[in-house]
């Protein structure tokens, strides 16, 4: 071998480069495909809360983030805003206005902390302890206030029967000063001031209470934990279906659901199916199979493909106009599935005009050549070996359209609905819409619900578009 | 049922042509809705702006600084919505550009069939997720993770995580598109070149990417226009704070959040803001017109070119 050391090396160094840059290329790829990937797990791992969520929902708890503030510091606690009639947390004996301290041993101080806890516990009837609501806790509590409205001391006026305070020894008439070292300045704050002292022991124990009796400081031993085992059912299918099914809550992120918003998805764009599809179909087989090329054709051409890449939020503006003020349809549900219909327009057209044109002439020739006119021709011919094809466009169109929300937000899909609608002007919101709604919502859980949500949006989307791809690649003929 | 009756007769049928031309006109008015709609998109934009740009100049418009059309004093320079708008697009490309081009490339050169066959509809699977779920990645996960790991200070709105997601968002399409490009380039140049013992790198630049470039050009433009009109992300994760200069860790409002946030306002119908809309809307159109319009004469050209 008599080659040159500079040319080997040379050559060695572009084969290295070449090396190199399907290294880069397949890292471009992976890092796309990863991040995507990232994506949905994220979206999945947040959704899954609504597992839990629906638990507690479900033993009949609505739960409220609350929280003490003392001077810079805030001691969040999680407050039972309601409970259910009848629902398993009554029957243990769970009320309005109790405050959920300990799940399995575990300290709650926010709602996410209780839906977590509840996640990762695997048995189904969970230790919960709560301390009862002020009245029942301790009774009539009054705040004395001077004459610049200071709080000069909190009075115990009466203490309710069977109470801790009762059994703790506290009679009508006691000062409360403290709960374990946090001053009491207020009636409902002596409470509250209880329920933080409650939670940072390391477990149920009683709270040392100073009190101030006939002028003299007093310690007492206040047991203000309350525990029961309360069932709390984690069912992946259940919560999914009663989320699904259940209206929206503004109050509430575990009581939300997506019904109002699926009924407005499937009415806007089931209705934008019956406009789009023929119009999209005719207009495809007008071009493909009659039309001449002529300046009218050309521009009609180059105007469709435009308005396939004119922004959503565009044909917003333009169905405010035309459907909801020129044609007198309000903002409602047929506004914004003709609004639709406008937008997914070009995907139709485009789509059936390549399915269309798959179909090779001498399917055409044949039939002319028995005599057939050209709707004959498409009608028999050429349309139903184009059906697959188009089928999957319309499929497509419908995907795009149930994940659209910018124009719908503009036909006035951004508001609380909640019921069924009705009649074809009636105000309505979608599942995109519903989840940018609880995005911008800084309530806990909200976030959660909103992964929830698009975690259905994605399932739908992956079965629609899913479906199409299937179609395609089992109907795809080789002519 | 005319074709099943026993012995046609070979008369000329006038019904016959009265309904082939009938249905050969239902179809064209059809196609024309293309035309409808484009028409009714320019009336709408001209009448719907017209009290806008009566009141307020093209120049001042387009130039000034400070937009603030609901609070006083009012200001109508819209350059804080376009500086919103070219930031986040901005960022978006340096994500979609560099990624989408060399996956495309991947995908095309090096992929093997089989691989091929898998990651194609899954890129068109993923290029379905829509606009709220990125929105919401952005706003969520993105802009803690950045806080957490890079900028301290970045704020709860943005326009790096907007932009980030943006360009993750876009670069399904953009893989796409280039790679059906790349893909075309006729097998022969490709072999041409090894022939002369280039190796797989060298043919990918100095002969795929010439040949396949005005058609990555397009599809680059195209995922250009979708940046620009795309909604919901920045909507969600860049906030509704037009600013000016337009700050990488600040909130910024673009062009198309502007429209949602009027719209999710409480501003009455026929008030003097909404007439703002249309002018930003109709800047917004135009410029994605133009954007596609090159897009669509770049690719008929290089369509003509190998077929």
């Amino acid at each position: 071998m008599n080659v040159d050391r500079g040319f080997r090396r040379s050559l060695l160094w572009r084969h290295t480069k070449s090396k190199l840059f399907a290294f880069l290329t397949a890292t471009a790829t992976l890092v796309g495909l990863a991040t995507l990937a990232v994506l949905l797990i994220n979206v999945a791992g947040n959704g899954r809360l609504l597992v839990a969520m629906n638990a507690t929902a479900e033993a009949g708890l609505a739960l409220a983030l609350r929280s003490l503030e003392r001077g810079h510091e805030v001691f969040p606690y999680v407050r039972v805003s309601d409970v259910q009639e009848g629902s398993a947390a009554e029957q243990i004996g769970l009320r309005r206005g109790d405050a959920l301290v300990r799940l399995n041993g575990q300290a709650v101080a926010r709602l996410s902390d209780v839906w977590r806890t509840v996640q990762t516990i695997s048995e189904e009837r969970v230790l919960i302890s709560w301390i009862a609501g002020s009245d029942r806790l301790l009774g009539d509590v009054r705040a004395e206030v001077d004459d610049e409205g200071h709080v000069v001391k909190v009075v115990l006026d009466y203490v309710t029967p069977g109470s801790a305070a009762e059994r703790a020894g506290l009679q009508p008439g006691d000062v409360l000063r403290s709960a374990d070292g946090i001053p009491i300045q207020g009636s409902r704050q002596a409470w509250e001031a209880i329920v933080i002292a409650t939670r940072q022991k390391p477990s149920p124990g009683p709270v040392t209470l100073e009190i101030e009796r006939d002028e003299q400081i007093l310690h007492v031993a206040l047991y203000a934990e309350q525990e029961a085992r309360l069932v709390l059912r984690k069912d992946w299918w259940r919560a999914l279906w009663d989320f699904i099914t259940r209206y929206e809550s503004p109050r509430y992120a575990e009581l939300s659901g997506l019904r109002s918003a699926v009924f407005g998805s499937l009415y806007v764009v089931g209705l934008m199916a019956i406009f789009v599809v023929p119009l999209g179909v005719g207009a495809a087989i007008y071009l493909e199979e009659y039309a001449q090329r002529t300046w009218l054709t050309n521009l009609i051409q180059v105007l469709i493909s435009n308005l396939a890449g004119v922004p959503s939020v565009i044909y917003g503006i333009i169905g405010l106009e035309i459907f909801a003020r020129a044609f007198a349809l309000e903002r409602g549900i047929l506004s914004g599935a003709l609004t639709l219909a406008l937008l997914t327009l070009p995907v139709v057209i485009i789509a059936s005009r390549e399915a269309l044109r798959t179909i090779p002439d001498s399917v055409r020739q044949a039939a002319y050549a028995v005599g057939a006119t050209r709707w004959q021709v498409v009608r028999h011919h050429v349309l139903p070996y184009a059906m697959p094809g188009i089928f999957t466009g319309v499929i497509l169109s419908l995907s795009r359209a149930i994940g659209e929300a910018a124009p719908l937000i503009l036909l006035g899909a951004f508001q609380y609905v909640a019921f069924d609608p009705r009649g074809l002007k009636d105000p309505f919101t979608v599942i995109p819409i519903q989840i940018f709604t609880w995005v911008t919502l800084p309530q806990e859980g909200r976030a959660n619900i909103a992964a929830a949500a698009s975690l259905v949006l994605l399932i739908i989307l992956l079965a629609t578009n899913g479906l199409a791809i299937f179609l395609r690649i089992r109907f795809q003929r080789r002519w | 049922m005319r074709q099943a009756r026993q012995g046609v007769s070979l008369q000329a049928q006038p019904g016959r042509y009265i309904k082939e031309n009938f249905i050969r006109g239902v179809f064209f008015v059809c196609a024309f809705f293309a035309v409808i709609i484009t028409g009714f998109t320019i009336f709408v934009f001209a009448t719907g702006s017209a009290p806008f740009f009566a009141k307020v100049s093209l120049r001042e418009f387009l130039l000034t600084t400070r937009w603030s059309p609901l609070i006083e004093p009012l200001s109508y320079g819209a350059l804080p919505l376009i500086g919103g708008t070219v930031l986040t697009t901005g960022i978006a490309l340096l994500v979609a550009l560099p990624l989408g081009l060399l996956s495309a490339i991947y995908l095309s050169e090096y992929a093997s069939p089989n691989v091929r066959r898998v990651l194609k509809p899954i890129l068109e699977l993923l290029a379905g997720i829509p606009s709220v779920v990125f929105g919401y990645f952005a706003l969520l996960y993105v802009t803690p993770l950045l806080k957490d790991l890079f900028f301290p200070d970045i704020e709860f709105w943005n326009a790096l995580s907007a932009g980030l997601v943006l360009g993750i968002a876009i670069l399904p399409l953009a893989s796409s598109l280039s790679e059906d490009v790349i893909y075309a380039v006729p097998r022969e140049l490709r072999e041409a070149s090894y022939a002369l013992g280039a190796t797989r790198f060298e043919t990918v630049r100095r002969v795929v990417l010439p040949a396949a470039f005005s058609g990555i050009a397009a599809a680059f433009i195209l995922a250009l226009s979708r940046a620009i009109g795309e909604t919901m992300i920045v909507a969600i994760a860049a906030g509704q704070t037009p600013t000016w200069p337009p700050h990488l860790l600040k909130p910024v409002e673009t062009l198309t959040a502007y429209i949602v946030n009027v719209a999710t306002g409480d501003a009455e119908a026929g008030a003097f803001v909404w007439s703002t809309i249309f002018a930003v809307g109709a800047l917004l159109f135009v410029t994605t017109l133009i954007l596609n319009t090159i897009s669509y004469f770049i690719v008929k050209r290089f369509r003509e070119q190998y077929e």
